[in-house]
C-alpha cells in the first residue's frame, strides 16, 4: 500500500474518501435521483397492469410482475418518490423541533431544561406502536398523518443529542470568555454554542435516515402509511409477504430499503470522519 | 489476531450451545406421537366464548361443535337433519313450531337436555341483546309443555325459522349449570347477566366436544365430550392455532406442524407441493361486493340510477376474479349466494364499457366524474379487498370515474359507512343460516334494512324499493315448495337497485394433511370437528 | 444514592398517571367504534343493541366519568375488562408481558454480546478486512426489515432445511406448561418436563436472531465508536506500555469506558422492544405486548390500549432509572442532583 507522503499533493486521497463512503455515496446519489426523476426513465407505468399477474422476473420484467400484473422494478424505482422526501421531511423536522428544545433547555437550565426533558421522556415512554398508530387513527390512514406520527416519535432523540451537546460546550473557556465579554444570551447560544454542536446532530441524522425510511416501511406494513395503489415500500413488502413464493415482490422493496439505509449509513460515516477531527 | 480469533468462536460456541441442547431435548418429544391432537391453522378472530354474545366466524367452529343446536344442516348445505330434535313440525301458515327433543341426548355433565334448557336459552339468546340476539326476532312465545317437546311461536309468519335454528348461536346451553355461575334468561339479562367470564374458561353443551383451554390471540383446545350421545368422535383433541396470515398456515401446513389450514388462499395453494397434503377448492357461499350509497355525504355527483347502473357494466367481473382469487371464485348476480332459494336462473353480470359511457353521458356525466372510496383494510375467505378495490379502480378508470382509495380499520370504516356514509366501499358477507331472507333484511332497499339506511334511503325516496318489503313477507309466509318463486323476484329487484353489486363468490380451499378424512365446508358452521377422523 | 432512587420510584405513578390520560385523551377522540368486536357486523344498526352493548361496557357516560371511573379502578389494582378479548386486562398482560421478556431478553442478549464483539473487533481492526466485515454485518441487521428477513429466515431454516421449528412459542400439539412465571423455559424446567424446555428454547431461536441482528447493529455502531474515542486516551498507551496483553487492554480497560454510553441505547432498546417487537411477534406468532398494542389500537379497545401505556411506560422509567444507577456505579464523576 502506497504511503500517503510519498503521492503528491494533488493525487493524494483525502483520508475519509475510503470505499465505503464511496459506495455509500454513490447509492445515496442514485436514489436522491430516482426520487427527483424516476417520472421520465424508461420504465412501465407503476400502476398499471402490464402483462400476466405474478410472473418471474424475466427480460420483459426484470424483477417480474405482482398480483396486479404490475412491473415490479418500475414500483420499486417510483418508491423512491415517496420514500426518501419522507424521511427527508420527517428527519428534518424532528431535528428542527428537537434541536431547537435540547438547544434551549440545555443553555437556560433549571426549569425550561425540566420541561424540555420531562416533554421527551413522556413522548418516550409512550409506546411508539401506539403513539404512531394514534395518531394516524385521529387523522385517518395516510403518507402525511404517517410523517406527522414518525415526527413525534422521533424529535425526542435529537432533543436528548443536542442537549448533551450544549451542556458539554457550555462549560467550555470560549463560552465563558463570550459571556464575562458581555454577550447576551442568544447570541451566546447562537454564536458561539451551537457551531460547535451541530456536527453530531448532523451525523447522526444523515446515518438515521434508513432507520426512518425502515420506520416508514414499517407502519405501511401495518396498514398505516400510503394508500393503494402508491408503490411504496412498505406497501410493497406487505404484499410480497401475501405471495410469498413470488419472491421477487418483496425482493425489490426490501433491497431498495436495505441499500438506502446501507448507503446512507456510510455517507454518514463519512461524514463523521470529515467533521471529527478526533477520529483522524 | 490469534486473540481475535479466539474471542470469535468463543462467541460462536456461546451461539451453537443452547442450539444443540435444544436439539438433544427435542428428539424425545418428536418421537412419542401417537394420540396427536388435530391442530387447525386459522386466523382466530374470537371476541366471546358465550354463545348468546359471541359472533364471528371462529366462535361459530366452537359454538357448533360445543354446543348443539335442535336442526343440522346435511353435507349439501341444504338439507335440514336432525341434531338435538328428532323431528319437528310447523302449522299451516307458518306461525307455530313444535319440537320433539330426542329423550337420549345429555350435556357434558351427564345431565339431560331438556326442553326447559331449551326455552331458557333462546330467550337468553334474545334478552342477553349480543351480536346474535336477532335469531330470536319475531318470536312471540317459548313454551316447554313437557321435558322433550317445544313450542314456538311467531308474531308474524316466518318460513326461515326452521333454517336459522341450524345456526350454531342457536344451541342448548345446561341452564343449571350456567344459572349457577351467574347467568340468567331474563328480560334485563343484557345487564344482570355476569356468566361471560365463566364461559371464556368453561363450557356447558352437549355437541362432540368441550372447553379445554382458551388463550387469546393463541390457541383454542377442545377435548371430547365422555358423555356426548353419538359415542366417540374420532379425534379426543383439537387445537384451533392462531395462525395470522395465508401463507404461514401454508408452511405449517406443510411442515406437519398443523393438520388443516383454513384460510388459505389459492395462490397460496398452488405453491404448496407437498404429497402428504390435500388441496381441494369448493364452492362457497360467501362473497364479497361493493356497495355504492348516494346518500354518502362526499358525493361529488348525485349517483342516480343511471349512474351506478354504469358502473355496474363498468366492472370487469371475471377479471377481478382472476386477479383476487385467481380464477377460483364464481360470479354472482344478485346478493343472495349462488344456491340459495331463488337464485336459479338469475343474469349473469356482464361488462359492457360502452353501454356504461354511454348511461354517464346521458346522466348528464360525459366527463365522467371523482369518488371516494374507502374500505376495510382486510384479507377475507382469501380475497384481499386492497387488492379488489385496486381492479376496480383501474375498471372505472376506463370509463373516466376516477376512484380514490383508502383503506381504514374495520372499527373506523365501522364508524363512516354508518355516520357520513361512504360513496363507494367494498365489504364481504357469510351465511347465518341456510336461508334467503336473511340477505334480504340487510340488503334490500326496503325501509330501515342496514343498506338501506347507508344509502341514504331515510332522506331519498327514490331508493326505497317497496316492492321488496312485500315479496319478503309473501315469501316467509309462504310454504315449502313456493318460497322460492318470491325470492327470485326479489332477487331481480335487488339487481335493479344496483345499489349492492357482488363481486366475487370465492371458492373455499380445503387445505388438510391427507391422513386427516371428513374436512368438509358447512354453510352454518364452517367446520364440524366430529365428522374428522385420522387414519 | 439512595434517597435519589427512592424520590425516581415515588415520581413513576404519577408519571404513569400523566401518561395514561393521555393515551385516554388520545383514544377517545379517535373517530372509530370499538363496539364492532363486541358486537359483530351484523347487528351494528340495531340501536337496542347498541344501546345494550353501551351500557354494560359503560361507554355511554361521559368522558369525566369514564376516566374517574378507570383510574379509580386502576388505584385498586384493576385494569379492566378488555373490549375485544372479553378477558381481563390485567390477565392478558400477565401472559403475554413473560412472552415478550423471553423474546426480548434473549433478543438483547444476543444483540449485545455480539454486538459489543463486533464493535470491539471492528474499533480494534480499524479500517481493514475485519472492521469492514464486523460492520457491513452489523449495519445489514439493522438496516434489514425484520418482517422481511424474518419471513425469509423463517423459510429457509424452517421449511425447507427444518432445522428449526416454525413461528410460536411451542408446537401446536405441544400444551403449555403449567402456568407460575409465564415463562415457558422456566415453567417447565420447574414441572420438571425437559422436552418442553428444550421446545421453547429451539423456538426461541430464530425469533431472538432475527430480532438480535437488528439490535446488534445498533450497539456495534456506538461501541466502535465509543472505542474509537477511548482508544486514543493517554491510559490505553500506558496500559500497553506497561506491557498489558491487547485482549487485556481491550476489555478491561477500554471497553470498560466505552459501555457507558453503550448503557443507556441497551436500556432505551430493550424499553422499546417491551411494546415495540410487533413485527417479530406477528411473524412468528409469538403472543406478546407488541401485538397486544396494535390489536388494541385497531379495534380501539380503550382498556387494553391504556393498559399497555402503562406497561411501556414503566417499562421505560424503569429501564431509565437502572442505567441512571448502573451510570453512576460505573463512573464515580457523575452526581446526583
Amino acid at each position: 500500500m502506497v504511503d500517503a507522503v510519498d503521492t503528491p499533493a494533488a493525487f493524494r486521497r483525502p483520508r475519509w474518501l475510503t470505499t465505503p463512503v464511496v459506495i455509500g455515496g454513490s447509492i445515496a446519489l442514485f436514489w436522491i435521483a430516482a426520487a427527483l426523476t424516476v417520472q421520465w426513465w424508461p420504465l412501465d407505468d407503476p400502476v398499471a397492469s402490464v402483462g400476466r399477474r405474478l410472473s418471474p422476473p424475466d427480460g420483459a420484467h426484470w424483477l417480474g410482475t405482482d398480483a396486479l400484473a404490475r412491473d415490479v422494478l418500475s414500483r420499486t424505482l417510483n418508491g423512491a418518490r415517496y420514500s426518501l422526501p419522507i424521511a427527508l421531511a420527517v428527519i428534518a423536522s424532528a431535528v428542527a423541533i428537537g434541536a431547537t428544545l435540547g438547544a434551549v433547555g440545555g443553555f437556560l437550565g433549571g426549569i425550561a431544561d425540566a420541561a424540555v426533558m420531562r416533554l421527551v421522556d413522556i413522548t418516550l415512554s409512550f409506546p411508539a406502536i401506539l403513539l404512531a398508530m394514534a395518531v394516524t387513527a385521529s387523522l385517518g390512514p395516510s403518507l402525511r398523518n404517517a410523517t406527522i406520527a414518525m415526527i413525534i416519535v422521533w424529535w425526542p432523540n435529537y432533543a436528548r443529542l443536542m442537549r448533551a451537546q450544549v451542556l458539554a460546550v457550555k462549560e467550555r473557556e470560549h463560552v465563558e470568555a463570550a459571556v464575562a465579554a458581555g454577550a447576551g444570551g442568544p447570541r451566546v447560544l447562537l454564536r458561539h454554542i451551537l457551531p460547535l454542536c451541530w456536527s453530531p446532530v448532523l451525523i447522526n441524522a444523515t446515518m438515521d435516515f434508513g432507520q426512518v425510511v425502515l420506520l416508514a416501511a414499517s407502519l405501511s406494513f401495518i396498514g398505516l402509511g400510503a394508500s393503494p395503489p402508491t408503490p411504496e415500500w412498505g406497501q410493497m413488502i406487505a404484499e410480497g409477504a401475501r405471495n410469498f413464493y413470488q419472491w421477487w415482490i418483496a425482493f425489490g422493496p426490501g433491497m431498495a430499503i436495505l441499500s438506502v439505509a446501507l448507503g446512507f449509513n456510510f455517507l454518514g460515516d463519512g461524514l463523521r470522519d470529515i467533521l471529527d477531527p478526533r477520529t483522524q | 489476531m490469534r486473540d481475535g480469533h479466539m474471542a470469535v468462536s468463543g462467541t460462536a460456541l456461546w451461539m451453537a450451545a443452547p442450539v444443540l441442547v435444544g436439539a438433544a431435548l427435542l428428539a424425545p418429544a418428536m418421537a412419542r406421537a401417537d394420540d396427536k391432537p388435530l391442530v387447525i391453522a386459522r386466523d382466530m378472530d374470537i371476541n366471546s366464548l358465550d354463545p348468546a354474545r359471541t359472533w364471528c366466524d371462529t366462535c361459530q367452529i366452537y359454538v357448533s361443535n360445543v354446543y348443539e343446536s335442535l336442526i343440522g344442516l346435511g353435507p349439501d348445505n341444504k338439507t335440514l337433519t336432525p341434531r338435538l330434535a328428532t323431528k319437528w313440525e310447523s302449522n299451516a301458515d307458518q306461525t307455530q313450531f313444535t319440537f320433539h327433543l330426542d329423550p337420549d341426548a345429555v350435556f357434558s355433565d351427564g345431565s339431560p337436555v331438556e326442553a326447559k334448557d331449551v326455552k331458557w336459552s333462546w330467550e337468553r339468546l334474545h334478552n342477553i341483546k349480543g351480536g346474535p340476539s336477532f335469531m330470536m326476532d319475531g318470536v312471540k312465545s317459548i313454551e316447554a309443555p313437557d321435558a322433550h317437546t317445544v313450542v314456538v311461536t311467531m308474531e308474524a309468519p316466518n318460513s326461515e325459522f326452521l333454517g336459522i335454528l341450524t345456526a350454531p348461536y342457536t344451541g342448548a346451553i345446561n341452564s343449571d349449570v350456567a344459572i349457577a355461575n351467574g347467568a340468567n334468561a331474563n328480560a334485563d339479562a343484557d345487564k344482570s347477566d355476569t356468566s361471560e367470564p365463566w364461559f371464556m374458561a368453561n363450557s356447558a353443551g352437549s355437541g362432540p366436544y368441550m372447553l379445554a383451554d382458551y388463550k387469546a390471540d393463541d390457541e383454542l383446545r377442545f377435548k371430547a365430550n365422555p358423555n356426548y350421545k353419538h359415542g366417540k368422535v374420532g379425534i379426543s383433541e383439537v387445537v384451533i392455532k392462531h395462525t395470522k396470515d395465508a401463507v404461514a398456515q401454508a408452511q405449517l401446513l406443510e411442515s406437519g406442524g398443523a393438520d388443516v389450514a383454513m384460510q388459505i388462499d389459492p395462490d397460496t395453494a398452488k405453491t404448496i407441493k407437498n404429497d402428504a397434503v390435500t388441496i381441494e377448492s369448493v364452492p362457497s357461499y360467501n362473497f364479497v361486493y361493493v356497495a355504492i350509497s348516494p346518500g354518502a355525504k362526499g358525493n361529488t355527483v348525485k349517483l342516480t340510477k343511471e349512474v351506478r347502473q354504469a358502473i355496474g357494466y363498468a366492472l370487469d367481473y371475471n377479471g377481478t376474479i382472476d386477479f383476487t382469487v385467481g380464477g377460483q371464485g364464481k360470479l354472482q348476480p344478485a346478493p343472495i349466494p349462488n344456491g340459495f332459494p331463488g337464485t336459479a336462473d338469475l343474469p349473469t353480470p356482464t361488462q359492457d364499457v360502452a353501454q356504461a359511457k354511454a348511461l354517464l353521458v346521458k346522466a348528464g356525466l360525459p366527463n365522467g366524474f371523482d369518488i371516494n372510496a374507502e374500505f376495510p383494510n382486510m384479507n377475507v375467505y382469501g380475497v384481499d379487498l386492497s387488492l379488489l378495490m385496486q381492479k376496480v379502480q383501474q375498471d372505472l378508470a376506463k370509463v373516466n370515474i376516477k376512484v380514490s382509495l383508502t383503506p381504514l380499520e374495520f372499527s373506523v370504516w365501522r364508524t363512516h359507512v354508518r355516520g357520513d356514509g361512504i360513496p363507494l366501499t367494498a365489504v364481504f358477507y357469510a351465511p347465518d343460516y341456510f336461508g334467503s331472507a336473511q340477505y334480504i333484511q340487510y340488503f334490500a332497499m326496503s325501509e330501515g334494512t342496514p343498506w338501506w339506511k347507508r344509502a341514504g334511503g331515510a332522506n331519498d325516496a327514490s331508493i326505497t324499493n317497496a316492492k321488496e318489503a312485500d315479496l319478503l313477507k309473501q315469501a316467509l309466509a309462504a310454504p315449502e315448495g313456493e318460497k322460492d318463486k318470491f325470492f327470485h323476484d326479489i332477487a331481480m329487484e335487488m339487481i335493479g337497485d344496483r345499489v349492492i353489486i357482488p363481486l366475487v363468490s370465492p371458492n373455499v380451499v380445503l387445505a388438510h394433511a391427507k391422513s386427516v378424512k371428513g374436512v368438509r365446508y358447512s354453510a352454518c358452521c364452517n367446520l364440524p370437528l366430529d365428522e374428522i377422523t385420522r387414519e | 444514592m439512595y434517597r435519589y432512587i427512592i424520590r425516581r420510584l415515588i415520581a413513576m405513578p404519577l408519571l404513569l398517571l400523566g401518561i395514561v390520560s393521555i393515551a385516554f385523551l388520545i383514544t377517545h377522540f379517535t373517530k372509530g367504534d370499538p363496539l364492532i368486536s363486541i358486537i359483530g357486523e351484523r347487528q351494528m344498526d340495531n340501536p337496542i343493541v347498541i344501546a345494550a352493548a353501551r351500557a354494560r361496557w359503560g361507554l355511554d357516560r361521559s368522558l369525566p366519568e369514564q376516566y374517574l371511573i378507570y383510574v379509580g379502578n386502576l388505584l385498586s389494582g384493576d385494569f379492566g375488562t378488555s373490549l375485544r378479548t372479553k378477558l381481563g386486562v390485567g390477565h392478558d398482560l400477565a401472559v403475554r408481558l413473560p412472552a415478550t421478556l423471553e423474546l426480548v431478553v434473549a433478543a438483547m442478549l444476543l444483540g449485545s454480546v455480539v454486538g459489543i464483539t463486533l464493535g470491539v473487533v471492528a474499533a480494534r481492526y480499524r479500517d481493514r478486512a475485519a472492521d469492514h466485515l464486523a460492520r457491513l454485518f452489523a449495519l445489514i441487521g439493522s438496516s434489514l426489515p425484520v418482517f422481511w428477513s424474518g419471513l425469509i429466515l423463517l423459510f429457509i431454516f424452517s421449511v425447507r432445511l427444518g432445522v428449526l421449528p416454525g413461528p410460536g412459542r411451542l408446537d401446536a400439539r405441544t400444551p403449555a406448561p403449567p402456568f407460575v412465571t409465564g415463562f415457558y423455559t422456566v415453567d417447565s424446567l420447574l414441572a420438571g418436563d425437559l422436552s418442553t424446555l428444550g421446545e421453547a428454547m429451539t423456538h426461541l431461536i430464530l425469533p431472538a436472531c432475527v430480532l438480535g441482528w437488528a439490535v446488534m447493529g445498533l450497539i456495534s455502531r456506538l461501541v466502535r465508536a465509543s472505542m474509537l474515542d477511548v482508544l486514543h486516551q493517554d491510559y490505553i498507551v500506558a496500559a500497553r506500555a506497561k506491557g498489558a496483553s491487547e485482549p487485556r487492554v481491550l476489555v478491561n480497560h477500554a471497553l470498560r469506558n466505552a459501555l457507558i454510553p453503550t448503557l443507556t441505547i441497551i436500556g432505551f432498546t430493550f424499553a422499546y422492544l417491551i411494546t415495540g417487537a410487533v413485527l417479530s411477534e406477528t411473524i412468528f406468532s409469538w403472543p406478546g405486548v407488541g401485538s397486544y398494542a396494535v390489536d388494541a389500537a385497531r379495534s380501539l379497545d380503550y382498556p387494553a390500549i391504556m393498559g399497555v401505556t402503562i406497561v411501556g411506560g414503566a417499562a421505560f422509567l424503569l429501564t431509565n432509572l437502572a442505567t441512571d444507577i448502573a451510570y453512576a456505579c460505573v463512573d464515580p464523576r457523575i452526581r446526583f442532583r
